[in-house]
């Protein structure tokens, strides 16, 4: 029980990097790819009928780093306090960006949101990075420590890359080069990687301090019935959003 | 104010900004779902702009509500690890049944239902709105879950220095759980309601062109509201059965309690017994229209005084008679570190809440023309009917 739990946590967050990763490398090239506004608007509406699908994965792995490991989240997150306070406002701001940017005509307004788009993803990319260097040293370390901030800025060329490659296989030819489905696949595994590495070596310390089988029990009689809707609904957000003419479409809600 | 006032205030602050969007989320969200399906089934252009137009108000609301949460779902590891290290077995299950399952579906189906326009097969997109309906309403079961177990810790032995869980269908059938879980769904339908009456009657005072639109979402607030206002009073009184002992000692608590239950029933009155009976002509009583606007922030209000109420009581208990809030916060926590966190969020979340609550009232203003909300290809504005 403890593996498959282990395993279903390792899922959620490989996943958030790679689903979520994307999303946060379009926000880190609005500034670079996107010079005019209708650029911008482009590149949003191609990844945002993702976005929803894609952010709750983190909300995921920490309703499961609470439900799974409850003797690691409070050492984790209050570890990280600084950190975790960071990326939660970035988190908050890249949203805010989404939801307003097309709340209000005009530049001025959307060069704002589109501005706190850009600076979350990259407060929450590089965030990452950090976080990652912290959980490999077993949270006994600074995560602001040169290693980490390479570690950043490591996650944030992956997402940025990733980002690049989701562009050019949803709206072929708009931004650069069309890539292949294969492409995206392979990018959003480079952008899952660091998380991998973490989540391998921390493997064996995780399933020790797993809740008690009663615990797990519970969950799994809660929550395993329902992961094929889970995942078929991943799937329906997939097969709808899939990237033909009408991708990067505007008006786009965000 | 010390470090454990600190920490209470930034859980209070964001815990309270929250709620004011969820509320709204539960009441618009079936409502929102009903209209879409009336629209499915007739095709009247009436219902999809009714669809269009309510459904920008509760999706604009929805992005505050995403957001506050998140700082929710993170702060219980930040200043309050020693509640998951002393009770984590059992306060975590219904925590990991909310994101995991509930809340996980809830955000997809809404994505696919916000981008869905003109891209999903009518009947599919109708089954999306609905599905973040029950997701919504299984999201607040849960988080009742969790809360109600603070309140009265059912289904738990103390084993060792920790809670082990022993009892999840006692978790689910806590009397602190079933009696406030309606009170809550009444008390979101009540504002989503009052929210329609009040939106409503502004634009029927204003006199805009769109009054067919108006009057009949007038009644359905009207409606929504004393069906909501019914169950939240029903329910509520019915709490008094298993609250717990010597919780309305606490004076804040009883405060609270007091006006909240003055207010509402002094609303109930006036919803039940003036408002319904008035339902079929009150778009014509011009004169109401100014009182119906102002009473619409009135179930806000509300809505954060049963909170206070509920969760001041508990105090000085995290959980009741098991764990103090001191002992559950976070070992080391400076007065440092929450003062700075405090003022971000309530900095950053309390302007974007207003920032929010103003692209509301826009929308209202401008009224059904054109909303962003399922527009699939540019729609013009035009300038005389928007303002």
């Amino acid at each position: 029980m403890e593996m498959l739990w282990f395993v279903v946590f390792a899922l959620l967050l490989a996943g958030y990097f790679a689903l979520e990763g994307f999303d946060l490398g379009v926000g880190l090239l609005l500034p670079v790819l996107g010079r005019t506004r209708e650029t911008r608007d482009r590149m949003v509406a191609a990844m945002a009928p993702y976005v929803l699908a894609n952010e709750v994965w983190l909300v995921a792995v920490a309703g499961t780093l609470f439900g799974v490991y409850p003797l690691l989240e409070g050492r984790v997150l209050f570890g990280l306090y600084p950190l975790v306070v960071a990326m939660l406002l970035s988190w908050i701001l890249r949203d805010a960006g989404l939801w307003f940017r097309r709340r209000v005509d005009g530049p001025r307004w959307r060069g704002f949101w589109d501005a706190m788009i850009a600076f979350g993803s990259l407060g929450l990319s590089f965030g990452w990075g950090m976080t990652l260097y912290a959980a490999a040293t077993g949270f006994t370390a600074s995560p602001v420590h040169p290693l980490g901030l390479l570690l950043g800025v490591v996650v944030s060329l992956l997402f940025a890359l990733h980002g690049q490659t989701f562009l050019g296989w949803r709206a072929p030819g708009a931004f650069g080069t069309a890539r292949s489905g294969r492409a995206l696949l392979v990018s959003g595994l480079l952008a899952a990687l660091p998380a991998l590495g973490v989540l391998a070596g921390a493997a064996p310390y995780l399933l020790e301090h797993s809740a008690p089988s009663a615990t797990l029990n519970v969950l799994s009689v809660m929550v395993l019935p329902f992961a094929p809707v889970i995942l078929g609904a991943q799937v329906w957000v997939w097969r709808t959003f899939r990237p033909g003419k009408d991708a990067d479409r505007v008006p786009s809600f965000f | 104010m010390d470090v454990l006032d600190l920490a209470r205030t930034q859980f209070a602050v964001t815990g309270s900004l929250h709620f004011l969007f969820v509320v709204l989320t539960l009441g618009l969200a079936p409502l929102v779902a009903i209209m879409h399906t009336r629209w499915a089934r007739s095709g009247n252009p009436l219902h999809e702009r009714m669809t269009r137009f309510w459904g920008q108000v509760y999706v604009v609301n929805y992005a505050l509500g995403i957001v506050t949460g998140l700082v929710m779902e993170f702060q219980f590891g930040l200043a309050w690890s020693g509640l998951s290290h002393y009770a984590g077995d059992v306060f975590g299950a219904p925590l990991a049944m909310e994101t995991l399952v509930a809340f996980f579906l809830e955000s997809t189906f809404l994505g696919l239902w916000i981008f869905g326009w003109g891209r999903l097969p009518r009947w599919a997109h109708v089954a999306c709105i609905w599905l973040v309906t029950l997701t919504a309403y299984g999201s607040a079961f849960f988080t009742m879950v969790a809360n109600s177990f603070l309140q009265n810790p059912a289904g738990a032995l103390v084993s060792g220095d920790r809670l082990a869980l022993t009892d999840f269908g006692a978790l689910l059938t806590n009397e602190a759980l079933v009696f406030s879980f309606p009170h809550v769904i009444g008390a979101g339908l009540f504002t989503g309601g009052m929210v329609l009456v009040g939106a409503s009657a502004y634009k029927l005072r204003r006199r805009a062109p769109e009054a067919e639109f108006f009057t009949r979402s007038l009644r359905t607030g009207v409606v929504t509201a004393a069906i909501g206002i019914f169950l939240t009073m029903g329910f509520g009184y019915a709490q008094f059965a298993g609250v717990q002992e010597g919780k309305w000692d606490n004076t804040g608590a009883a405060i609270a309690l007091g006006l909240m239950i003055e207010f509402g029933q002094l609303l109930g009155l006036i919803v039940l017994f003036v408002m319904l009976p008035m339902v079929r002509n009150l778009h014509r009583r011009r004169w109401a229209h100014p009182i119906l606007i102002v009473m619409t922030p009135l179930p806000f209000a509300l809505a954060i005084l049963g909170w206070v109420a509920r969760e001041v009581g508990r105090q000085p208990w995290m959980i009741w008679e098991k764990l103090t809030v001191a002992d559950a916060m976070s070992p080391g926590l400076t007065a440092g570190m929450v003062t700075a966190s405090l003022i971000a969020f309530t900095a950053v979340l309390g302007l974007l809440a207003v920032v929010d609550y103003v692209l509301i009232a826009r929308v209202i203003r401008r009224g059904p023309q054109a909303p962003d909300l399922g527009a699939t290809a540019p729609e013009t504005r035009s300038p005389a009917l928007s303002y």
